[in-house]
């Protein structure tokens, strides 16, 4: 419980830090923030500045600013944005669904594969497997993942015609009713069984191209996670006991080895919403990161700190449950 | 005190012996990388030399399939990739080693400070250092470079902005348990002031992890800076840089070598960094070694 406690307080604490540094960027950093913030508007409508002005308490000094900005916070009031002339909270929370589909099938498919590798990797530890999956999993976490967006893209779905092109779905099929705004699940949900292989034929791609880094990482993870345990003594005693190697590495060495494997899944998550901010727009994938992108590349500032405090929100609550769930798999950490 | 040998596995980590560092040079991996690493960085050098065309010229040859005479062909106003992605590295490579340098010693000596004196300086460094971790980092450094307003400049500065934590972490933790321990107290009975402490015993215990940290991080500050600019926040056109080269290939999509060359740069820089950075960790720190030993 005092674990529990403690966590929570440092999530609070870090919370605030990051509004901080959100407020910050958006209003002390920019020379003219009302400029910044409302763009072409500015130029155009004098008194739309004014308005910008007090609605931000920007006459008002800098803790009241800041008060008055964790006060909008709080309502939800994240800003509009410049190019779609709505409020920031409502894109996103039309945009994240479409994202979190999109990184909780690529963690699913980079942990599935990356533990299978590293397992393989330690098993087969100095010999030629090895080597070979120690440069392929450098080469993942190489790749710039925008670049093997485009080439995944113009080999799987230009040339060889295996996935289909951009967007969620099909053209002319309509995603089942919203429930969670997961297509696929969705679709499962609704029993409409030819939505559902659209939706995860669009999905597996992008997914795939997002994988690739982390799918390096917890190669490389797992293979030292499985090496500092699969000589310990209990293990060679299951050795001993006659018992194959293969239930040897899956029940005793995995279940000892999965604790630090975990801890990767905060650092996985990062790199997946990194990926989506890159990747999105080349896939047409209606979500966060694509809004994202093309915030950046027209300079929408409030859009882009909306996502950034958005994604550092969860990306700390990720960073949070990981912790828990490690103290839960692991026992020694709630001490600790 | 122990008076018991240190393990074997810590031996790399401690000794100073002549042939830790030798012995990454013996690993096939670590030539790869010097061997990619030292051809970028003679390209770099030599690039005015080796490009067949001026970078920035335009000319009525648009979007033409590589040939003989344009190797990677040429991009939308015609100009030659070849020549763009040669040049490019001018750029990537000197910005990728000014970045890494300026965050070793901003985050060297704060986290030096923060090892060193503990207290108030300590929890102001760790905790400036968690806000940073708080963030995915690009979309830090996008966020930081979209208020400070789309430049190459700014980008460098918001790359910096999230570097410099990873180094004040790691010299914090090496400057505090090597301060406490046994033969950093050993070196102190035996006279030796606390600056010839720091100096003779602790930093060059500290220079391999940020060694190793410092390659892999040239990767890595290539790779966010070709992020930045593929997101329009870096270079401005016409600079030729690598990921916006791969920006103009996603609007070119049928034209794949506008793309696919430049991403192929970029991959062949980080490769070598992370083969490099790979192998000095393995030389050094045996225990999270590839090449383990049991």
């Amino acid at each position: 419980m005092r674990f529990l406690g403690r966590r929570l307080a440092a999530l609070v604490l870090l919370g605030i830090g990051i509004t901080f540094v959100a407020f910050v960027l958006t209003e002390l950093v920019p020379g003219d923030p009302a400029a910044a913030n409302l763009g072409q508007r500015a130029i155009a409508d004098p008194a739309a500045v004014q308005a910008f002005r007090e609605h931000y308490g920007l006459d008002k000094p800098l803790p009241v600013q800041y008060a008055v900005y964790l006060e909008h916070l709080v309502t939800g009031d994240l800003g509009q944005s410049e190019q779609s002339h709505r409020p920031v909270r409502s894109d996103l929370s039309e945009f994240v669904p479409a994202t979190a589909e999109l990184a909780v099938t690529s963690i699913l498919i980079a942990f599935v594969l990356g533990i299978s590798l590293g397992i393989l990797s330690a098993v087969r530890r100095n010999r030629l497997t090895d080597q070979v999956l120690r440069v392929i999993s450098l080469g993942g976490i190489s790749m710039p993942t925008f670049w093997l967006a485009l080439v995944a893209l113009y080999v799987f779905f230009f040339k060889l015609g295996w996935v289909p092109g951009s967007g969620r779905l099909d053209p002319g099929v309509l995603p089942a009713p919203h429930v969670t705004g997961l297509y696929t699940i969705d679709a499962l949900l609704a029993g409409q069984f030819d939505v559902f292989v659209s939706a995860a034929q669009h999905l597996i791609l992008p997914a795939g191209v997002l994988a690739a880094y982390n799918v390096g990482l917890l190669t490389r993870f797992t293979r030292s996670a499985v090496l500092e345990v699969i000589n310990n003594d209990y293990v060679q005693a299951a050795r001993a006991k006659g018992l194959p190697e293969r239930t040897v590495v899956l029940r005793h060495v995995l279940r000892a080895a999965l604790p630090p494997i975990i801890t990767v899944g905060g650092l996985a998550f990062a790199n997946v919403m990194t990926g989506t901010v890159l990747v999105e727009s080349i896939f047409g994938w209606p979500g966060i990161g694509q809004y994202a992108f093309h915030s950046a590349t027209t300079l929408d500032l409030p859009a882009i700190m909306g996502v950034s405090l958005f994604v550092a929100v969860v990306y700390i609550v990720v960073n949070f449950l990981v912790d828990i769930l490690y103290g839960v798999v692991d026992p020694r950490i709630r001490v600790a | 005190m122990s008076a018991q040998p240190l393990p074997l596995r810590f031996a790399g980590v401690f000794s100073r012996r002549p042939g830790t560092l030798g012995s990454a040079w013996r690993q096939p991996l670590a030539i790869a990388g010097m061997v990619l690493a030292g051809a970028w960085i003679a390209i770099a050098i030599l690039v005015p030399l080796i490009a067949p065309y001026n970078p920035l010229t335009q000319s009525s040859q648009l979007v033409l399939a590589p040939s003989a005479s344009h190797l990677f062909g040429t991009d939308e106003l015609g100009r030659d990739v070849f020549s763009r992605v040669l040049w490019a590295s001018r750029l990537s490579l000197p910005l990728a080693f000014f970045l890494v340098a300026m965050a070793v010693l901003i985050g060297g000596v704060l986290g030096g400070l923060a090892g060193y004196f503990g207290g108030w300086v300590d929890e102001v460094v760790m905790r400036a250092t968690d806000l940073v971790f708080a963030f995915p980092t690009i979309i830090l450094a996008m966020a930081v470079t979209a208020a400070l307003g789309p430049s190459l400049r700014n980008a460098v500065l918001a790359v910096l902005v999230v570097f410099w934590p990873s180094y004040a972490r790691v010299v914090r933790g090496l400057v505090m348990s090597l301060g406490q321990s046994d033969y950093v107290s050993a070196a102190r009975l035996l006279g030796a002031s606390s600056r010839r402490a720091l100096v003779v015993d602790v930093l060059p215990n500290v220079a391999g992890p940020v060694l190793v940290l410092a390659t892999l991080d040239l990767g890595n500050a290539v790779l966010l800076l070709a992020g930045l600019s593929f997101l329009g926040l870096g270079a401005q056109p016409p600079t030729p840089e690598w990921g916006s080269m791969v920006n103009t290939g996603t609007q070119y999509f049928e034209r794949w070598w506008m793309g696919t060359f430049p991403g192929f740069a970029i991959l062949s820089v980080v490769l070598a960094f992370n083969f490099l950075g790979d192998s000095l960790r393995d030389a050094l720190d045996p225990r999270s070694s590839w090449a383990v030993q049991r």
